[in-house]
């Protein structure tokens, strides 16, 4: 019985609290500020989000194992082949701990886009990625439009208008 | 044939998918985010009791169905339908079987049960709520129940809240002349309290609280003198750990439960399996589950000289029991109980999964960790065969 | 006082765990760690059906029964 008299309950509840507050310290990138720079290796040499200064870039970090990554793919691909002449670079940066894995996922499922390997954990973390996938928007200046958490069908329409503004923007 | 059921007639429906105790609860998903697929599942489970020296034991078989249907990425709706029929006797009093009508052939009973959830989800986490029906010939049951989950911005922590109402509608045809035909309720309303913890990329802990109050109708209504409390508390305590070994590829599961409550009944039930994954989609668990409890403190144990309790007002007499209040139901005697299970899960094709369990499960007074058992009470065995098939869609 | 000996490390079992929740900023397992995480095997929700099952036998031959927490919706278990 001790263990439910109200004393104690009310203890769990401000430990529950204070899990909850002390466990939001995460650093989020916040729009129009500059995004961070990485350089990684890809399938076709090392990509790098410098050396795409003046497209608008889509940067996406997935994993092999994650359902929703997979669902995006496909849309992906088709931002890629639809805006490609208008100045629209996507780069599919993978997390997995083995690379492996993620190429195996990349032989079932291709991607028309540029893929990056990143084992270490590094560039999510300057990215402040709280789930997966995370997609990050930057403008052709480099700073951050938007960024978005999941991927649902229902996103595609919202995230293509984005891409789309985006791209008509005036430097 | 409908009215007035004999004793061995009504002996089933109580005993096994019996109702009473359990609350529209279960182990249902923590899910945070949406589900991407569907999935449509049939299990099937034949139970099987035996019991040294009486022949005529229960038999159950059951059939569920059950679909869980994303919903535009931000619902779930899940539905279940059971049907299940009871074949065979139960005790009297203790575990002897009825001896004053012997030589009825035996008697089928019939419940059919359903339930419906609909989850909404949200960025942090997510809220369900469901009901649940199981009827009988002399038992109704309705639950209705909500709970909530929150999750920590890094999604490691996550918080959930629930709370359930459940009433139950029971024919309470005890053999003796006071209680023909007379109808009687049970409500039980319930409260739960959880967190889950990611510790490692391999571990992970929960720890849950529950309590529950009933007032109504507890006696089991298809033994000879079951006279119990119409209150009932029950509080527990869960604690889960499971733990993934990467380098043999295999998952542990490891449980603790403690329960208490205003009957006098304290329990401990320790429970661990371990999944293995093999080549070709194959998967094997063996499991092993221990339970002990203590005796209700209106438990009247076996009298070794009259064990088939042919005086029967005795229990009436007893000193130290209140007027009325005893229950002879190996149920709430002391006793420790050890099951032994065995899994084998197959992914046959790319979404379908076929599954197959066997479980033998123990009974006995002596194994009562904290001793007290009834040395008047044989072992009591059962085994459980379960046999499944699903599909992801 | 037999039941607070009893209860009492389960109490400090509680306090662990949430104190294990809050602040284990520093190790903290990241969103792309969670490969493992995400088999189905290291969920708690387990084969919903077996569990439906085997939860009934017990809470009619045992006189304990719940504890495995809040579940979404009913499980038609009464």
């Amino acid at each position: 019985m001790v263990i439910f008299q109200k004393k104690k309950l009310k203890a769990f509840l401000v430990a529950s609290f204070l899990c909850l507050s002390c466990n939001g310290t995460s650093y989020a990138l916040e729009a129009g500020s500059k995004a961070p720079d990485f350089s990684l290796p890809g399938t076709q040499g090392t990509v790098s989000l410098s050396s795409t200064a003046g497209s608008v870039v889509y940067v996406d970090f997935w994993a092999s194992w994650c359902g929703p990554c997979k669902q995006s793919f496909g849309w992906m691909n088709d931002m890629q082949d639809k805006y490609k002449a208008q100045g629209l670079k996507i780069i599919g940066v993978n997390l997995d701990s083995k690379t492996e894995d993620a190429k195996k996922f990349l032989a079932q499922t291709p991607a028309h886009f540029t893929v990056a390997f990143e084992s270490k954990g590094v560039t999510p973390k300057n990215y402040g990625v709280k789930g997966m996938p995370t997609s990050f928007l930057i403008g052709r200046d480099g700073k951050l439009i938007s960024q978005h958490l999941g991927f649902k069908e229902a996103d595609r329409e919202k995230l293509e208008q984005e891409i789309k503004a985006a791209l008509e923007a005036k430097k | 044939m409908k009215s007035l059921p004999t004793k061995k007639t009504h002996v089933i429906g109580a005993a096994l998918f019996a109702a009473a105790m359990t609350l529209p609860f279960s182990n249902a998903a923590f899910a945070e985010a949406a589900p991407e697929k569907g999935i449509v599942a049939f299990k099937y489970l034949n139970y099987k009791e035996s019991q040294p020296v009486s022949e005529d034991r229960m038999s159950v078989n059951a059939y569920t169905v059950s679909a869980m249907a994303p919903i535009a990425g931000k619902w779930s709706i899940s539905t279940s339908y059971t049907y299940d029929s009871v074949t065979g006797a139960s005790p009297d009093y203790h575990s002897n079987i009825d001896h004053f009508i012997s030589g009825a052939s035996p008697i089928r009973e019939q419940r059919d049960a359903g339930d419906l959830s609909v989850t909404r989800y949200l960025p942090q986490g997510s809220v369900t709520v469901g009901g649940s029906y199981s009827e009988e010939n002399d038992y109704i049951s309705r639950g209705y129940s909500a709970q909530a989950s929150i999750s920590t911005e890094d999604k490691n922590t996550t918080f959930t809240f629930g709370g359930s109402y459940t009433t139950d509608t029971i024919a309470a045809n005890n053999s003796e002349w006071r209680d023909l035909g007379r109808i009687e309720e049970k409500r039980t309303v319930a409260g739960a309290l959880g967190v889950t913890q990611v510790l490692t990329k391999q571990d992970i802990v929960q720890l849950n609280l529950g309590y529950s109050k009933g007032r109504g109708y507890f006696d089991d209504p298809y033994k000879t003198y079951d006279y119990r409390p119409d209150r009932r508390e029950s509080k527990t305590v869960m604690t889960r750990w499971n733990h993934h070994f990467a380098a043999i590829d295999g998952t542990s599961h490891l449980s603790y439960r403690y329960y208490t409550d205003s009957f006098g009944i304290r329990a401990h039930t320790f429970g661990l399996e371990y999944l293995q994954s093999l080549p070709h989609e194959w998967t094997v668990t063996p499991s092993v589950r221990f339970y002990s409890q203590t005796a209700a403190d209106f438990y009247l144990p076996v009298d070794p000289a009259d064990p088939g309790r042919n005086d029967y007002f005795l229990p009436l007499f007893i000193a130290g029991t209140p007027l009325g209040i005893t229950s002879m139901d190996q149920r709430l005697s002391s006793f420790g109980a050890l099951t032994l299970g065995i899994k084998v899960e197959k992914r046959i094709a790319k979404d379908w999964i076929v599954d197959l369990k066997y479980e033998n499960y123990e009974q006995r007074a002596g194994w009562s960790m904290t001793g007290g058992g009834d040395p008047g009470l044989k072992p009591f065995s059962a085994s459980f065969v379960q046999v499944g098939l699903s599909r992801e869609f | 006082m037999k039941k607070n000996v009893l209860l009492n490390p389960l109490y400090a079992l509680l306090l662990l765990v949430l104190g294990l929740s809050g602040c284990s900023i520093g190790s903290a397992v990241q969103p792309w760690e969670k490969e493992t995480l995400a088999r189905p095997e290291m969920t708690f929700e387990g084969d919903p059906l077996d569990n439906k099952y085997t939860e009934h036998i017990y809470s009619s031959k045992e006189a304990a029964s719940g504890g495995a927490g809040v579940g979404g919706g009913g499980c038609g278990c009464n």
